[in-house]
């Protein structure tokens, strides 16, 4: 049975630190796994490094930092934050932005248009149209930018929005 | 034949709860060769699972954890809080009801003995 040093396990604290664990708890936790498995497994004159290279890439499929992620996403799904589809994330930004422009029109339209006849003075249709359309083709390029050309929301993904963080936006392969 | 990832997700929370209730304390490597013992290998819970759900359960309220020193690491064992004992019964009979929804839905004759 293989003993680790204590030169050994700071190497392998300061690494999980250096690949993305940042949380304290989860950090001790995979050390203290890791440890197991080398000390079950690994032969008293056996090569530490090498088998430590092996045996870590088990733990995750890209990167270690996955489960960091995976540990503060479940946290945050328990919080009650809201969960969004992407069309529907889409059409809250829709609303919240353009909203505001639409009500003002129409409660201008309903307040003095009997009064001064349903023409709608160019102030009105112009800056409607500035302060409006401009936030709408922005989020319609953003909602119909191709998958492989979207780094923020791709396809499938889900939006989880909240405290905290305020918006995250949940890998399609969690999302699913 | 060892289940797939996507299959287990779901189940995670459920077993580790369940298991916590059956057994005083335990740490997540203890978790992990337990299920693999109780399922004759069929499920093997991966690490990558398993330390986020133990870490949400803890954020959670589910779990408590106490930590013993061993040289210079710590190990962390979990055992289950007042509202994980609750918790596990209803995700236990959860996972009851589903399973069979899932056989009617899916025409699966269970095994007699």
């Amino acid at each position: 049975m293989y003993q680790l040093d204590h030169q050994q396990i700071d190497f392998i604290l300061s690494d999980l630190q250096q690949r993305g664990i940042r949380t304290e708890s989860l950090r001790l936790n995979l050390l203290d796994h890791i440890c197991i498995l080398i000390e079950e497994n690994l032969e008293e004159n056996g090569d530490f490094h090498q088998y430590y290279t092996t045996v870590l890439p088990k733990f995750y499929n890209q990167e270690l930092r996955e489960l960091e992620e995976e540990a503060h996403l479940l946290m945050a799904m328990q919080r009650g934050h809201l969960l969004l589809t992407r069309n529907q994330f889409f059409l809250l930004l829709f609303a919240v932005l353009i909203g505001p422009f639409i009500t003002y029109d129409l409660v201008w339209m309903i307040n003095a248009a009997p009064a001064i006849g349903w023409s709608i003075p160019s102030e009105i249709w112009v800056s409607t149209l500035v302060f409006a359309l401009y936030p709408l083709l922005v989020l319609l390029v953003l909602f119909f930018t191709p998958e492989k050309f979207d780094p923020l929301i791709p396809r499938g993904s889900k939006v989880l929005l909240g405290l905290r963080p305020f918006i995250r936006i949940l890998p399609v392969d969690i999302a699913r | 034949m060892t289940y797939s990832p996507e299959l287990l997700k779901g189940t995670l929370k459920t077993i580790v709860l369940k298991l916590l209730s059956d057994h005083k304390k335990m740490y997540g490597y203890e978790i992990t060769q337990r299920v693999k013992e109780l399922t004759g290998d069929k499920i093997q819970i991966t690490e990558g699972a398993l330390y986020p759900t133990l870490h949400a359960l803890e954020a959670d309220g589910l779990v408590t954890t106490e930590v013993e020193y061993i040289g210079k690491r710590v190990r962390k064992y979990y055992s289950l809080s007042p509202a994980g004992k609750a918790a596990g019964r209803e995700k236990l009979k959860e996972l009851k009801n589903f399973m069979d929804t899932m056989i009617a839905l899916l025409d699966i004759k269970p095994k007699t003995a």
